[in-house]
């Protein structure tokens, strides 16, 4: 015997172990049953075969049999066509309903789309705030921190100067070497960062302290007038003097002249004639703030 | 499709063409398919004989195989006397003209015994048969093992009420020219029957062609082939009605004749599956082919009746199969579909939410 065919086998096999539907049965095999008896009639062609057979009465419960068939097969098909159409017809509403969940699904997308792009524009609209804010933070607290080291050097140089550390210098040579001193760290830094009235405030702040200080170690009034020579410009007594302080002195006010900074220049270079702008008699105000002017206002342009 | 499947298979008779029933069993192991209860006539009851007593379908298989290849080497039938052109002429029942002459006979001898004229005397041989059926028991003995018969499949046979030889094929004759149908079948259920020779007679009877073989007598009557009862609708020859008494809810009937009379419209309650012959089952051809061919107890024919069987089954239950198939995948589908419904509802159900949540 030849090989069966396998794959049939093993399709079958796997269903013939649950009851067929009878019209099923019936549609499926009563087409062998239509053929096979199809296929015997059409051997009863001889003369004698067909007499007989029309005699005893075969011809006529065959095709009977035929025709029942035949309509078992067709009640059959209706039925599996009317299934079939109820499956179609389910299957259909089944895409209508999948149909409608995705033109659902594809609105709610859009609203999900529409929400992320306003959250997303809200959120950059958010970051640039939060940057700015930020920004301007930094800058204040720069500007806090900046205005914290100047107040702090200020008060530090102020100290040192009070303390007597600019002893071997003039008296107004104390005055410019604590506002060179002050113009090249933080304080400098600061009013160089700083505009307006916080600048104006700043410097006035300093010249205050400065001229107070200076008052007190000339031992005069703040608008008492001296001598700018012999009192402003002199030297201290020779045990005092502090020529590496003089020196630099010189060199930190190399950068004046006798038109535009006065004050410093005789100050720091001690020109054997005084500018015709330095008076000859001066208070600790009217030296302090020329100093001052020139050094923070007139040097910074 | 829920109800549980209890299968019964129908061996109808057809004499040497019994073997095509051993390729529907092989096919039918292939398929994994269960059989609860058998029925059969004539030489399909002695093939559901050996299967009801075999512990499993494979030793089945494999005894009826044995059988086979046995009977197509040693045929079953010993002439009791010679007379081939009457042994053909009693077996080609189905055989058009072959039951003429029969009929023709049994007239001559009623006429005969009414004038008191003598005949030769093998015509009266006619009546307890031609053929010795030692041989036939023979194989039953080795084959079937009764004591396995009580624990096998439920067997029903049919059996028809013998008037003796010659009435019977008149009967039939009768019958096959459409004047009046002969008697119903009766059936048996052998398991019922406690005594184990009894058991093998009512076989045995179920298979005894008349003429060729002796009838039995069980019950106080006297009883021949099975096949011949409801000679019209085949309702002998093919015994349906036992198993759906059973309570068997699928049916393989299987035809051992072209064009079969036997119909399933006359059953439209039962769901019947018929293994009908896809080409021909005739080898014999010319004159008598039919007689030859349901005693064609030959090396040539047996295989093939065996596997034309098998391949009839693959292809008729096939069929079914995938019929069937394409109907469960549907439903499954269907059922697939609405268990999604449901889960599609709880998704839309949270979309919903998380929406009016967004809004």
């Amino acid at each position: 015997m030849s090989q069966a065919p396998d794959e049939l086998i093993d399709e079958v096999s796997r269903l013939f172990t649950c009851l067929p539907e009878k019209f099923v049965v019936d549609f499926a095999n009563g087409i062998d049953v239509l053929r096979e008896r199809q296929r015997h009639m059409s051997t009863r062609t001889g003369m004698f075969d067909r007499l007989y057979d029309g005699f005893s009465g075969k011809t006529s419960r065959d095709q009977a049999e035929i025709n029942a068939s035949l309509t078992d097969g067709v009640e059959g098909a209706l039925e599996w066509l009317g299934e079939l159409t109820q499956s179609t017809a389910r299957s259909k509403r089944a895409i209508y309903q999948v149909q409608l969940r995705v033109n659902g699904l594809t609105r709610d997308l859009a609203t999900v789309a529409t929400y992320s792009a306003d959250t997303r524009y809200a959120l950059e609209q958010l970051s640039q705030q939060l940057g700015d804010r930020c920004s301007a933070l930094e800058a204040k607290v720069a500007q806090i921190d900046s205005t914290q080291r100047a107040q702090l050097h200020l008060d530090s140089v102020m100290a040192r100067w009070g303390a007597g550390r600019f002893a071997g210098l003039s008296l107004t040579g104390r005055c410019y070497a604590v506002l060179e001193e002050l113009r090249w760290g933080a304080f400098g830094d600061h009013c160089l960062a700083i505009s307006g009235t916080g600048r104006q405030q700043l410097l006035e702040d300093l010249a205050n302290r400065a001229i107070i200080q200076l008052s007190l170690e000339a031992g005069v009034g703040q608008g008492e007038r001296i001598a700018t020579r012999s009192r402003w410009l002199a030297r201290p007594s020779q045990d005092r003097q502090w020529s590496i302080g003089e020196d630099t002195l010189a060199y930190l006010g190399d950068w004046s002249c006798p038109d535009r900074s006065p004050i410093t220049y005789a100050i720091s270079q001690t020109p054997d004639e005084l500018p015709l702008q330095v008076p000859l008699l001066g208070s600790a105000r009217r030296m302090t703030e020329g100093l001052v002017s020139e050094l923070f206002l007139e040097a910074s342009v | 499709m829920s109800a549980p499947m209890k299968v019964g298979l129908v061996l109808s008779g057809g004499g040497a063409k019994g073997a095509y029933q051993v390729g529907v069993l092989k096919a039918l192991r292939e398929l994994g398919t269960r059989i609860d209860a058998v029925s059969g006539a004539s030489i399909g009851a002695l093939n559901g004989g050996i299967l009801a007593s075999a512990p499993s379908l494979d030793v089945a298989i494999e005894r009826l195989e044995l059988l086979w290849g046995r009977l197509s080497v040693n045929s079953p039938l010993n002439l009791k006397m010679p007379g081939y052109v009457s042994l053909l002429a009693a077996a080609g029942l189905r055989m058009n003209g072959a039951s003429a002459v029969l009929a023709a006979a049994h007239g001559a001898k009623r006429l005969a015994q009414r004038f008191d004229v003598e005949l030769p005397e093998w015509l009266d041989g006619w009546e307890d048969g031609l053929l010795d059926d030692k041989p036939l028991q023979q194989l039953m003995d080795e084959f079937l093992v009764s004591k396995d018969l009580a624990r096998g499949l439920p067997l029903y046979v049919s059996l028809y009420e013998s008037l003796g030889g010659v009435e019977d094929i008149a009967r039939a004759v009768y019958a096959e020219l459409g004047f009046a149908d002969t008697p119903h079948s009766q059936f048996f259920h052998v398991q019922s029957i406690a005594d184990e020779a009894e058991q093998k007679r009512i076989l045995l009877a179920s298979a005894a062609l008349p003429l060729l073989f002796k009838t039995r007598r069980h019950a106080g009557r006297s009883w021949s082939d099975g096949g011949q009862g409801g000679w019209q609708t085949m309702q002998g020859n093919t015994p349906v009605t036992p198993l759906l008494e059973a309570g068997c809810n699928l049916l393989i009937v299987t035809h051992l004749s072209d064009g079969s009379v036997w119909s399933r419209q006359r059953f439209p309650d039962a769901t019947v599956l018929e293994i009908r012959p896809t080409k021909s089952l005739a080898r014999a051809t010319g004159f008598m082919s039919g007689a030859r061919d349901l005693l064609g107890f030959d090396s040539e024919k047996i295989p093939s009746w065996i596997e034309q069987g098998y391949y009839d089954t693959l292809h008729s239950v096939g069929r079914v199969m995938k019929a069937q198939s394409a109907r469960n995948e549907l439903r499954a589908s269907e059922e697939a579909l609405t268990s999604l419904d449901r889960e599609s509802a709880r998704a839309d159900q949270g979309l919903a939410d998380a929406m009016s949540r967004l809004k």
